[in-house]
Order: structure tokens, then C-alpha cells, then sequence
């Protein structure tokens, strides 16, 4: 589903990606690992089609097409989907509202009907209860005042609403306590699929207890430098990178 | 007659809007006496032409101008206690009078709207009495027109004026706000919004709080794409004694692009000893933050930076109590927010 390979790229002309390759299939759910400053949020943002990261070498191939040629809100409209690290806030806009205009957005990009604000409504209200999103969250300006847990809430709640073909999760754990990581977790679990691979980005192993990865790689500066399964995460906690990152070298 | 000296932009008020460059002097020495007519009325009020004598309250350069050319003009009044909402449109440019009057514990919401082109030069008198209150909204549709349109208001005690201003830009387009809040427990709040493409928004206010415990609040909203001018200059002044005052000033701009200019100028005097005034000015780009955001949802590019727009502006308009009058501005701005964005 996801093919990268020898990718490289810049964030402000810095080369900061140099030669990363992955893989990752349909069904799959994969795990990056690595200390601060590998590359682990420029990935995640070369692959939603941020500007300003740059792709200057190699390539990203999502269900046989050339991602880098598709604009951010293209790639979303494909079924791509980046949980990120920090949400924006954006006064002025009612999370409903956004949520409905980018629903209907990727569905009218798709050739879908769209659907109106009674039926959006009853979707986002569904998922917002398994979530435990609280339906007053949803009458607020985006992200405005919500705390670090409910910001990631709302995103792992897009993701159920958008259902994507390929969702990455950009530290998605980090300023959550453990009840709301357990909830954080349990969404993510409950779209598992074979149909949907998802590419978990994660400083620490602690995340992958609650969502066990098929594969575990360790990015370092700017590559991936060791591969393996879940137990590698376990060693990664307990080695700390260094050792790892040193073997590769 | 002596020959009519336009303010340009070598004459401080007139720094950012200058009118010698938009119109000839000779155009507006000859310019005919405005025409209204009145589009709706309901309530109770008295529509009338002027009386022979009309005060003449602070104004800036160009209402002398009006008040000695024009010849004729309306006259509203509602009467104590009595409420009323009236439309006008100024159906034929040129230079008018208009006296408001609101006598005490009335109410009025005047609507306002004006031609789509030519030279207009409106100078109002506006008063409104004790507890009573006025609602004003001024729709100035983008086009070619310049026009200056300039309003001294007294307040008596207890009193409220709300003014929603949604400017699209004209050729040059002014509007004087002089706002006496006279009385005791006087209120003004005034609102604004200019949205506009290679043409020319400007409102220039002087509330002065001349009473204690009187309250003023301003917010304004700009948006400036291709050449366009957005312009505020807002100056509240506090006199002495007019303690337990209270004003607020916020002005914002967004500029879509190199060429467009926001001039936000917020001044503050303040001669009383127990007042809260604050103030505040800010003029930035769309944030690439949030574009991005919304676009990695699969918001395309136009229709997100519509979106960010719209929430940029919204503060301003949502305060129109009206739901009526407030959807009919939003169709406006959301029509040409379409073609900027």
C-alpha cells in the first residue's frame, strides 16, 4: 500500500530525511521509533504533503501512485490520514462545522454524495461516544481550550469519521495520562482492518502496549536503522537508542 | 464661491485616504443635493425634510462641505417611548443632510445603503435621548463609487448607539463616526468589517467620553487582497471627571497579498484618573499553520482559506442581534470571501 524508498528530504533546505526506505502493507500496523530529532515528525509531514518539507530525492509510491505529486487535501481525499502531533486551534470555526465541511470535502472529491448536517451529525455523535468526546466539545471553535487529551481525542475521532485507507499517528501518546491513553488506544484498535494500514510514530514503547505493532522500525538520523518485530520495542525500552543507533552505525 | 479644498494625504485624518486623488475639486463644487428614498418602514416615526435648523455636532473636513451645498435632506424622529425600523437608500450621489432623532427611552433601527456610484458627501446629525437606543448598519457594496459619509452622534444619559459597518471597498470610501457619549451610563459599540479586492475601505472614529460610568467598545475586521486599502483610525478620549469609563478598542487585518495595505491607527487620551481602556492593533497573513491543517482534512486550498476568512471576521458580524440583517451580511461577505479566497 506504501512504498518508500531512498526518500530525502529538506525542511528549510536542511536535509533532515537521508535515504529512508518502508514498507507497509494493507492490514499492517507499523511502528517508528526514535530519538528526538531522527525524522520522525518530518516524516509524517512529507507524507501529508506539508509545505516546506521537500522532497529531494527518491520515492513515495500509496496504491501505485506517486504521492508527492498530490496536494495535501488530495492525499486526504485518498484515504490518507496524519493524527498529528499538535492540533491547531482555529478560533472561529465550530468543530462540527470543520467536521463536516471536511468530510464532505473528501467526499465530493471522491464523486460521493454528500451528506447534510442532520447525518453528519448522527455520525460524528456515535463515534464522539466511544470516544468519550462530550457533544458540548463539539459546539466549540476547533482545539480552542481543550486540553492536550481532548485535542488527541478529536483527531483519533476524524480518523473514525473519515475512515482512512493509510492513518499515521504522530505522537499520538505523548501528554496523555494512562486512562486517556487506554481510550486513545482502544479507538485506534477498533479501526483496525484488513483493509487499513496505519504507521504509528512514537518516542516511547509505552503506546505499543495498548496498540501492537506488526513490525517495529528504528529511525535515526534521517534512515531507518533497525527493523524487527514488536519485541523490538521492549529491547528499544530497555537499551535505550543509543546502543541500538550504534550497532547500525 | 470659493474654490473647495479637498483634504489629500498630506492632511493628517486624510493620511490613508486621499480624496483630492479620487475626485475632482471642480466634480464636487458642482455635485448636485443627494436623492433617498425610503426602501422600508415599520413602527412609529416621523419622516420628514429637514427643519430649517439643524444642529451641526463635531465632524471632520468634508461635512462643512455637505452641509453648505446640499439643499434639502431627510428628517427622522421617533417620538418617546415609540420604536421604529426604517431602511433608506441614497438613490442619487451627491452632497446631503440627514438629522436622526431618537427621543428619549425610543428605539430605531435605521439600515442604511447607498448608490453604486458617482460622488456622495453625506453629512448626518444624529441624537439619541435618554435611555434610548439606536441600531445602525451601513451595507457599502463594493464598486466604483467614492463616497464620505460622516455622522456626529450625541448620547444622552443612559443611552445606547450599536453601529455594524460592512464596507466592500469603493473607489475611496469613508466613513466618520463622532460619537459624544454626553450623558451618564451612555454606551456606543461599534463594529466593523472591510472586505475587499483592489479598492478602498476607511473608518475613522472619534468616541469621546465626556460623561462618567460610559462605555464604548470597537472592533474592527479587515481583510485586503490585490491593491486594496483597508483603513481604521480610531481615537477615544476620556475627559476629565468622566470616571467609571470604560472603552475597548480591537482592530485586526489580514493581508492576502503584498500590494494590498492595512492602516489600523487606535489613539487614546485619557484625562480622568478611574477609567479602563484598552487597546490593541494586529495585522498578519493567513496562518500557513492552520491551512495546512484544514487541507490535510481534505479541505481544498480555496475553500480552507474561505473558511479561516470567515472565522477571522465572524466576531465582528455575530454581534448584529438581528438574525435577519446579520444572514444578509454574511451572503455578502461569503460571496466575495469566494472570489478572494
Amino acid at each position: 500500500m506504501l512504498e518508500i524508498k531512498n526518500l530525502h528530504a529538506t525542511v528549510d533546505g536542511k536535509e533532515i530525511l537521508k535515504g529512508l526506505t518502508l514498507r507497509v502493507g494493507a492490514g499492517e500496523v507499523h511502528a517508528i521509533m526514535g530519538p528526538n530529532g531522527s525524522g520522525k515528525s518530518t516524516l509524517s509531514y512529507v507524507l501529508a504533503g506539508r509545505a516546506g518539507y521537500d522532497v529531494t530525492g527518491g520515492s513515495i509510491t500509496y496504491k501505485g501512485e506517486d504521492l508527492t505529486a498530490l496536494s495535501p487535501d488530495q492525499r486526504a481525499a485518498k484515504g490518507v490520514f496524519l493524527a498529528m502531533q499538535y492540533p491547531v486551534e482555529i478560533p472561529g470555526v465550530t468543530t462540527l462545522t470543520f467536521l463536516k465541511t471536511a468530510l464532505n470535502a473528501q467526499r465530493r472529491a471522491r464523486g460521493e454524495k454528500e451528506i447534510d448536517a442532520v447525518g453528519v451529525l448522527r455520525m460524528v455523535r456515535e463515534t464522539a461516544k466511544t470516544l468519550n468526546v462530550p457533544e458540548e466539545m463539539l459546539k466549540r471553535a476547533l482545539n480552542v481550550g481543550f486540553s492536550g487529551g481532548e485535542k488527541k481525542r478529536l483527531e483519533i475521532l476524524q480518523m473514525a469519521l473519515f475512515q482512512p485507507v493509510l492513518a499515521i499517528l504522530d505522537e499520538t501518546d505523548s501528554g496523555l495520562d494512562i486512562d486517556a491513553l487506554k481510550l486513545v488506544a482502544e479507538g485506534v484498535n477498533a479501526l483496525r482492518s484488513p483493509e487499513r494500514a496505519m504507521v504509528v510514530i512514537t518516542h516511547y514503547q509505552r503506546l505499543l502496549t495498548y496498540i501492537v505493532p506488526d513490525r517495529v522500525h528504528v529511525l535515526a538520523k534521517g534512515r531507518i536503522v533497525a527493523e524487527g518485530g514488536k519485541e523490538l520495542a521492549l529491547k528499544l525500552e530497555a537499551q535505550g537508542y543509543e546502543q541500538i543507533v550504534k550497532d547500525a552505525a | 464661491m470659493n474654490a473647495i479644498v479637498l483634504p489629500h494625504r498630506k492632511v493628517e485624518d486624510w493620511k490613508y485616504s486621499d480624496l483630492r486623488g479620487a475626485v475632482d475639486a471642480e466634480a464636487v463644487s458642482i455635485a448636485p443635493t443627494a436623492a433617498w428614498s425610503i426602501v422600508a418602514a415599520k413602527g412609529d416615526a416621523d419622516i420628514d425634510d429637514l427643519p430649517a435648523e439643524v444642529p451641526f455636532g463635531e465632524h471632520g473636513a468634508m461635512a462643512p462641505v455637505a452641509t453648505s451645498l446640499a439643499t434639502a435632506g431627510p428628517s427622522v424622529r421617533v417620538r418617546a417611548g415609540e420604536s421604529a425600523e426604517i431602511e433608506f437608500e441614497l438613490t442619487e450621489p451627491g452632497h446631503g443632510r440627514a438629522l436622526i432623532v431618537v427621543e428619549d427611552r425610543a428605539s430605531l433601527t435605521l439600515i442604511e445603503k447607498v448608490p453604486p456610484s458617482g460622488f456622495s458627501n453625506i453629512a448626518s446629525e444624529i441624537v439619541i435621548g435618554k435611555n434610548a437606543s439606536l441600531t445602525h448598519l451601513r451595507i457599502l457594496p463594493g464598486n466604483e463609487a467614492v463616497r464620505v459619509s460622516d455622522y456626529a452622534i450625541a448620547i444622552a444619559e443612559g443611552g445606547t448607539y450599536r453601529a455594524h459597518l460592512a464596507d466592500f471597498g469603493g473607489t475611496l470610501s469613508r466613513t466618520e463616526l463622532h460619537v459624544a457619549l454626553e450623558g451618564e451610563g451612555a454606551e456606543a459599540h461599534i463594529f466593523g468589517v472591510g472586505v475587499m479586492s483592489d479598492r478602498h475601505a476607511d473608518v475613522t472614529t472619534h468616541v469621546s467620553h465626556a460623561s462618567g460610568k460610559t462605555r464604548s467598545t470597537q472592533l474592527f475586521k479587515c481583510i485586503a487582497a490585490g491593491h486594496a486599502r483597508g483603513v481604521y483610525q480610531g481615537k477615544v478620549t476620556v475627559a476629565k471627571g468622566a470616571d467609571g469609563s470604560d472603552s475597548r478598542q480591537t482592530a485586526k487585518g489580514i493581508l492576502l497579498e503584498d500590494r494590498a495595505e492595512i492602516d489600523l491607527k487606535p489613539e487614546l487620551e485619557i484625562f480622568a484618573d478611574d477609567v479602563k481602556c484598552a487597546h490593541g492593533a494586529a495585522v498578519g497573513d493567513l496562518d500557513a499553520e492552520s491551512l495546512f491543517y484544514l487541507r490535510s482534512r481534505g479541505i481544498p486550498e480555496s475553500e480552507a482559506r474561505a473558511l479561516l476568512m470567515r472565522a477571522f471576521i465572524g466576531d465582528a458580524i455575530d454581534q448584529i442581534k438581528d438574525g435577519k440583517l446579520r444572514q444578509a451580511i454574511w451572503e455578502v461577505v461569503d460571496r466575495t470571501l469566494e472570489r478572494l479566497a
